[in-house]
Parts: structure tokens; C-alpha cells; sequence
């Protein structure tokens, strides 16, 4: 058997036990390490896996996960998303739509200390939601709001899925955080512009509230500090070299702690769900390192990602529509599968293709960059579209009242505002790559 | 996809167990964010880093994740794709959740297995972290009863799911 049917046919082995409810860890484990016993034997592979836990585990900058999940997990339990809301609520509440807009601007802030989607959807939905059916918004804006908006979590630095393309493809985190700066942002006034169409057409869906005095918004503000200052102290740090990444994340969990217990909303209770939580997760994610380690280096022995990147190369079609095809591709996969997985899964194999392609004249670094920010765009859009978007079912769960059909209907327009955005971002690479430029 | 939370977690010693762990994975993790931030802080005022605060990342932190492992399978919190099996019987899921378990479990095993062969060549050979010169096989020992109770856990998890199907 050619080293590379052997590579085509693992892929398939781990199709069929992804389908039938086998965890996606062990669906790449299993045919990875038989591929693995086919390409070079029984003896190797086990020696191969005496070192392959520790030498995973002890990767100095996946450490970063944990410290910006921890992070992530006291922003959640110590309530910061409640000053973020209501500061938000009080500058834009009297617009039409603005509540929602509020909540868009929350998550955003949220986001930008908390690398995850689900948990950004998930917090400042308990505190927007409420609010916006209090003053009659449309079950469907209110929870569409709320899923699009935590996709603004993994968007807006520090972002989980980032790191883990930054390991896998071996790229500067810092520089890819800075990428997704502009973009990050953009999301938001897109989804802003989204609100403000949607309530244009239907105005009863987002009604207006009353307008707040200056002095209040001041007041307001003041819970809002503390989010910014930590923001500012471990970007500003790590974009200015003072520490690295898993310093940063480091200092941001620290302050972060410390910012919950001074608001005294974090307490025994909460400390010990956000560690629980944090261990949970980081469990999750490197067991599907642990499977996507084992599948890569099988498929490394057969030589496929290279014969793919081969065969991209010589296809003769413009290359700029290779990546479109890409992304396509990982649209149509995010219906079914978790964005980090998808990544673990598709980015050795697909990385090198597009390295292989001469995009815009890019040097190969600005190229993985700009590529990294594309796939962090699409991989996002799964977790709001049908069939089984993530945020979603986590916002949906909390608005027992809103049938999850509308939701969907709902979320449509935001789509549509990240498809123009990725298409945006796909014509123009110095968007992405503009601040990276800038730091040198 | 979906984390599979249809069956609640199990009680008894083996959950408590994973939960220690957790915490217990949760205080190293604590200690590294402590020191990491007492290395800047010490570069900043004296100019001098930790000595060896990378290696203690990465030695403490190959430890915590083994930790975390156990919890997570405890609350079954391992990603599966569900998208072809929403609308097929609850017991024929069951049967498929038990079958993915036992894989699980399987692996694990084998990896438990393999990491007590790597401790074992770890301390014959004597290697050591090149600064602080931490001998490396302590790190892995330390590894090994996470995955190990990892592996107790889907076992348990399995014959939960089977009991699930007879019913």
C-alpha cells in the first residue's frame, strides 16, 4: 500500500468514528496511530508515545490557554460584564436598537479579556437579556444579538483558537493578536450596522429607552475601568515586549482575580467554578491535541499534506480563489464540527498548500498571518450558523421563551455582515497585516 | 458538536478523585501565574529574570494539564460531533457513547502505559532541565496517575452508558 492511500485512508477511518459519537480526540488518536504502525511499524510508535504527552504538555507557550481561560473565567464570576453592559447601555440605550447594541459593545470589552466565545456569549447574556426583554425587544434580535456578539470573544484578542494556529503553524502570538486588532473591531461596527438596519425595518423589534444624563454615563464608568486597565497592561505588555504571551495571560489572570474580589463579586463559590471550569476546558483542548498529534504525524510519514501542496501548486487556478475555496470549506465543516478541532484537524494539511501559493506577493510571514485571521473569521461563523451553532444553543438555553427557529432567523443578517467582512478581508491582506507592519 | 451532558456525572470516588485533582492541578497553575509575574516584576526592578521560570512553566505545566484530564472526562466534556445522531434512538446512542468510552479508556490506557516506560528511561538516562536540572522523570511520574484515572473514568462512563442502553 502507497504511503499515501494510507494517508487518504486514515482520513476516512476518522470520518466514520467522528459519525458515530466517538470523541473527536480518540476518532483522530486511533487511526492516527494505526496509520502510524503501517508507515513504520509497531515498535516505533511506541516509543514514539513514551515522550509524546510530556512533550506536548510541557509546550511553553500553549500554557497560555489555561492562564487566558482562568483569566476568562474570573472576568465571568467576578461580574465585570454587568459594569460593561450597563455603561454601554447608558451611552446608546435611547437609540433604536440600542440596548442590543449595548450588548454588542459589552461583548467586545468582554472579549477583549476573554478568549472565549461560548463564555462571552454565555455571561453577557445573563445581564442583557433580561434587560432587553424588560423593554419589549424581539426574542429574535435579543438572542441573535447575543450569539453574534459573543463570536466577538474569540475575534477580539486574546483569542484561544489564535494561539493554537500560532503553535501549529509556528507564528509569533503577539503579532497575531495584533492582526486581529482591526478586524476584531470592524466585526463590532459591522454587527452595530447590522443592529441599526435590522431596527430600521422592523422598529418594533428594538424599541428605543430612556436617554441618560451625562453624570450618569460618567458614573457608569467607573465599573468599566477596571476592564480597560487590564486590557491595556497585558497587550500593552506583550505587544511592547515586556513579557510574553503566557506572562501576559499570567498577569492578566492575577488582576483579574484581584479586580473580582475588590468589586466583591467573586467569592469561594465562584473561585471554585471558574477552577473547575478552566480545568475542564483545558482538559478538552489538549485531548484533541493529544489525538491531532497523533493523526499529524502519521499523516507527516505519508507524505499527503505535501502531495496536496504539490498538486494546489500546479492547479493553474488563481490563487486568491484557492483560499476562497478554503474558507468555503471550512464554513461547510464548522456546520458540524468545533472550531478548535477543525483547526487541529485541517491546518497541517492545509497550511502548506497555501504557503505554496503566491498571495498578493506577501513574504511567507505576513502570509500565515493574514491566512491565521481568515480561518479565525470562518471558524467563527460556525458557532452562529445552522445546523448547530454553538452560541446558539448556549444563548437559546438561557431565553427559554424564544424558540430556537427564530433565533436562527435572527442571526441571518449577522452572517450576512461577516460575510462582507471576511470578503473584505480577503481583497485587502493590509487590513489584518497594517498594525503588524507597524510593530515591526 | 457538543459536549455530551445528557448523562449526569457519576458520583462516588473516582469523581472525587478527579475533582481533587482538578483543584490540585488548579493550586499549580496558581503558582505558576504567581511566579511568572514575580519574574517580571524582578526583571523590572532588578533587572534579573527567575532564574528558570520557562522550564518551570513548561515542567509544572505538563503536570497540570494531566490533572485536568480526568474532570474532563468525568463531566464528559470531550467534543463529539453529534450532527449524525440527533435524530437516531436514545439507546442506540448510548451504545455508541459506551463504545467511544471504551476506545477512550483504551487509549489512555495505552498512554498511562507508554509514560511509565518513559519515566523509566527518563531517570536511566538521567536527563535533567537544563537549568534548574529538575530531573525530568519526576515530571512524568507525576503524569501518570492523571491519565491512569483518566482512563478508570471512561471505563466507569462505559458501563454507565451500557446500563443506559439495556434499560
Amino acid at each position: 500500500m502507497s504511503p499515501l492511500l494510507v494517508g487518504a485512508l486514515l482520513f476516512c477511518a476518522m470520518l466514520v468514528l467522528m459519525a458515530v459519537r466517538v470523541p473527536i480526540a480518540i476518532a483522530m488518536f486511533v487511526p492516527g496511530a494505526l496509520g502510524y504502525i503501517a508507515l513504520s511499524g509497531t515498535l516505533p510508535l511506541l516509543s514514539h508515545l513514551k515522550g509524546a504527552l510530556y512533550a506536548r504538555f510541557s509546550v511553553y507557550d500553549l500554557s497560555v490557554i489555561p492562564l487566558f481561560l482562568l483569566m476568562g473565567q474570573f472576568a465571568t464570576q467576578g461580574g465585570l460584564s454587568r459594569s460593561l453592559f450597563k455603561a454601554a447601555a447608558s451611552f446608546v440605550g435611547h437609540f433604536r436598537g440600542g440596548l442590543a447594541m449595548a450588548a454588542i459593545l459589552a461583548c467586545a470589552a468582554f472579549g477583549a479579556i476573554c478568549g472565549s466565545s461560548v463564555a462571552t456569549a454565555a455571561t453577557v447574556t445573563q445581564v442583557a437579556l433580561p434587560e432587553m426583554r424588560a423593554y419589549n425587544y424581539s426574542g429574535r434580535l435579543a438572542t441573535a444579538t447575543l450569539a453574534a456578539g459573543g463570536t466577538l470573544g474569540i475575534l477580539i484578542p486574546p483569542s484561544v483558537v489564535l494561539v493554537v494556529y500560532a503553535i501549529l503553524t509556528e507564528q509569533n502570538i503577539a503579532k497575531l493578536f495584533a492582526a486581529a486588532m482591526i478586524p476584531g473591531i470592524i466585526a463590532t461596527i459591522g454587527y452595530l450596522i447590522t443592529i441599526g438596519v435590522v431596527v430600521r425595518r422592523h422598529p418594533e423589534q428594538g424599541p428605543a429607552t430612556q436617554r441618560h444624563s451625562w453624570s450618569e454615563r460618567l458614573t457608569t464608568l467607573r465599573g468599566v475601568w477596571p476592564v480597560v486597565a487590564i486590557f491595556f497592561v497585558v497587550f500593552g505588555g506583550i505587544y511592547g515586549g515586556v513579557f510574553t504571551p503566557t506572562e501576559g495571560a499570567a498577569v492578566g489572570a492575577v488582576s483579574t482575580f484581584v479586580a473580582g474580589i475588590a468589586t466583591r463579586e467573586l467569592d469561594l463559590a465562584g473561585m471554585k467554578r471558574a477552577f473547575l471550569a478552566t480545568a475542564e476546558t483545558s482538559g478538552m483542548i489538549f485531548m484533541i491535541f493529544v489525538g491531532a498529534d497523533m493523526l499529524n504525524s502519521a499523516l507527516a510519514l505519508s507524505q499527503l499534506p505535501a502531495a496536496l501542496a504539490d498538486t494546489v501548486a500546479h492547479l493553474g487556478i488563481h490563487p486568491v480563489l484557492v483560499v476562497a475555496a478554503i474558507l468555503v470549506f471550512y464554513v461547510l465543516l464548522g456546520c458540524v464540527m468545533d472550531e478548535l478541532s477543525m483547526i487541529l484537524l485541517t491546518i497541517p494539511v492545509l497550511f502548506p498548500s497555501v504557503m505554496g501559493l503566491d498571495l498578493y506577493g506577501l513574504n511567507p510571514t505576513e502570509k500565515a498571518i493574514w491566512f491565521g485571521i481568515l480561518v479565525l473569521m470562518v471558524v467563527e461563523i460556525g458557532l452562529i450558523a445552522p445546523p448547530v451553532g454553538l452560541n446558539v444553543y448556549v444563548v437559546n438555553g438561557l431565553a427559554k421563551d424564544v424558540p430556537m427557529s427564530e433565533t436562527y432567523k435572527g442571526v441571518m443578517p449577522f452572517l450576512a455582515s461577516d460575510a462582507v467582512r471576511v470578503t473584505l478581508l480577503v481583497l485587502f491582506p493590509a487590513i489584518s497585516l497594517w498594525l503588524v507592519r507597524l510593530m515591526g | 458538536m457538543s459536549a455530551d451532558a445528557a448523562t449526569p456525572a457519576p458520583r462516588g470516588s473516582l469523581a472525587r478523585a478527579a475533582e481533587l485533582f482538578a483543584y490540585a492541578g488548579g493550586a499549580i497553575f496558581v503558582v505558576i501565574a504567581i511566579l511568572s509575574v514575580g519574574s517580571i516584576v524582578s526583571r523590572a526592578l532588578f533587572a534579573k529574570p527567575l532564574q528558570g521560570d520557562y522550564e518551570l512553566v513548561q515542567y509544572a505545566g505538563a503536570v497540570f494539564v494531566s490533572l485536568c484530564l480526568p474532570l474532563t472526562q468525568l463531566r464528559r466534556a470531550n467534543i463529539i460531533v453529534d450532527f449524525f445522531t440527533v435524530k437516531s434512538k436514545p439507546s442506540t446512542r448510548a451504545w455508541l457513547d459506551a463504545f467511544g468510552a471504551f476506545l477512550l479508556a483504551f487509549v489512555m490506557a495505552v498512554l498511562a502505559w507508554r509514560l511509565v516506560a518513559g519515566t523509566i528511561s527518563m531517570r536511566e538516562a538521567g536527563e535533567t532541565t537544563t537549568i534548574l536540572g529538575w530531573p525530568l522523570w519526576h515530571a512524568y511520574a507525576a503524569m501518570v496517575p492523571g491519565v491512569l484515572l483518566t482512563s478508570l473514568l471512561a471505563v466507569q462512563g462505559a458501563i454507565g452508558d451500557v446500563r443506559e442502553a439495556l434499560r
